[in-house]
């Protein structure tokens, strides 16, 4: 009894398994034998259309994804590739498995998109599966919200052997005399602080951070020329108006602390 | 049809030779988050931020481990983690060759180690937060000896500094206990 018990998803596993060959062999023959352009057939299960309009623009003469022969095709009956946009709703999911079945075997599948990969910001939604490969095998993820032509591109390149895959599943574990450096130490905390929340209010978090991190290293450096004179030199090399406008508020800043000390 | 003809020849051929040439995108575009663990500590403030939960924090409290993760997946690429993150440990970058063959390549871990309460020697906090925080009151000017103080009141859980304090107030000091007069 213990035996069966214990055997019994042993097989289902081998089985699984020589399944999953059996499909990898025929996908390989498909890339093989096929001897003209591979035909995709898009199914929308549920997504905001960003996805399919940047699939659209992966058909554009700029990106022309057509030169490598991919068309696609308005049946699943004609498909090779099924690319799947859309966080996989409970509306679309058996419309999404008729196509499926209706495409002839061998097919690739692609999850296209953050929805199609994982459910993305839909994910935890009543009505959302979550993702393309809850409800089919899924050969290539293609992440991005939405996923640019060339990404787009990137991903096909992947499903047909084309290019290899770069991204590589990674862990770190901490090292034991790890420790963070605090960035500019020589500037006052709470100059520092204010320098940065004054660039981030005028530019923006992105170039708010990069304006402030160099002004910061500007004015911290080991330098003979005074500090003004590094910051004119360096306005007058940037030449940007908008640039000077901030830095300018920066060094404001910067004398009103030296004056408040 | 001359004028058709002059201006397809004016324009020439404008397609991109992208997978057989590579594409830079521009400095400021949103691609792969990317992410330094060594200059992280653990602060989890990107994991709250996040609004698709690509990012996420788990406690391990029996291994005194707190493990981050993200799924590039699920990730919407709105920048939010860069924005809040502060060590700039993690920032968007213009890298978005992303599609993989197997879900769990879309996945990328770091492990942290947690420092035990001085009280009741239970993992609480990431022990390089901790060290950062002591870092940065040295460098706000406190002297060496009242930071080593201060991070004895550091490595005490919120729930026994919660039990000190009502201890404190009802007459004896509970900070006795780990050698610290506040």
């Amino acid at each position: 009894m213990s035996m069966q018990t214990v055997a019994a998803p042993i097989t289902a596993a081998a089985s699984a398994q020589s399944e999953r060959e059996q499909t990898a062999r025929l996908k390989k023959t498909l890339l093989n034998d096929i001897r003209r352009s591979i035909y995709v057939f898009r199914i929308d299960a549920g997504g905001c259309n960003a996805c399919d309009i940047e699939i659209f623009a992966a058909l554009t003469p700029v990106f022309d994804v057509e030169r490598f022969g991919i068309k696609v095709v308005p049946s699943p009956r004609h498909a090779d590739v099924i690319l799947c946009t859309g966080a996989m709703t409970r509306a679309m999911r058996m419309p999404a498995l008729r196509a499926y079945d209706a495409a002839p075997d061998p097919k690739i599948v692609i999850a296209y998109g953050a929805c199609g990969c994982t459910g993305g910001i839909f994910h935890d939604l009543y009505c959302v599966w979550g993702g393309v490969d809850k409800i089919m095998p899924v050969d290539v993820y293609i992440p991005g919200c939405p996923p640019t032509p060339p990404a787009t591109i990137y991903g096909f390149a992947l499903a047909l052997g084309m290019l290899d895959q770069k991204l590589k599943a990674s862990q770190h574990v901490e090292a034991p005399d790890e420790q963070v450096a605090i960035s500019h130490p020589r500037i006052p905390y709470n100059l520092r602080i204010a320098l940065e929340r004054e660039a981030r209010r005028m530019a923006g978090y992105r170039q708010g951070r990069e304006i402030a991190d160099n002004f910061m290293t500007l004015i911290a450096q080991d330098d003979a020329r005074p500090v003004a004179q590094r910051v004119a030199d360096f306005l007058a090399r940037e030449n940007d108006p908008r640039l000077t406008e901030i830095v300018r508020s920066l060094e404001a800043i910067c004398s009103g602390a030296e004056t408040d000390r | 049809m001359y004028k058709l003809l002059k201006e397809v020849f004016r324009t020439g051929n404008v397609t991109v030779r992208y997978p057989f040439a590579p594409l830079p995108a521009s400095p400021n575009f949103r691609g792969k988050p990317h992410y330094e663990p060594e200059r992280c500590i653990a602060c989890a403030a990107c994991t709250i931020a996040c609004p698709s939960n690509a990012l996420s924090m788990t406690t391990d409290v029996a291994a005194g481990t707190r493990t981050w993760e993200i799924c590039f997946g699920r990730c919407v690429f709105c920048g939010r983690c860069e924005e809040v993150c502060p060590t700039q440990a993690i920032a968007l970058s213009p890298e978005y060759e992303m599609a993989v063959l197997d879900r769990a390549d879309l996945y990328q871990t770091a492990e942290f180690s947690l420092a035990s309460c001085r009280l009741c020697d239970t993992p609480f906090a990431p022990r390089k937060e901790i060290d950062y925080v002591v870092a940065l009151l040295v460098n706000a000017g406190l002297p060496e000896a009242d930071a080593e103080r201060r991070r004895a009141m550091l490595e005490v859980c919120p729930a026994c500094k919660r039990q000190s304090e009502v201890v404190r107030e009802a007459g004896s000091s509970g900070w006795h206990q780990i050698g610290v007069t506040p």
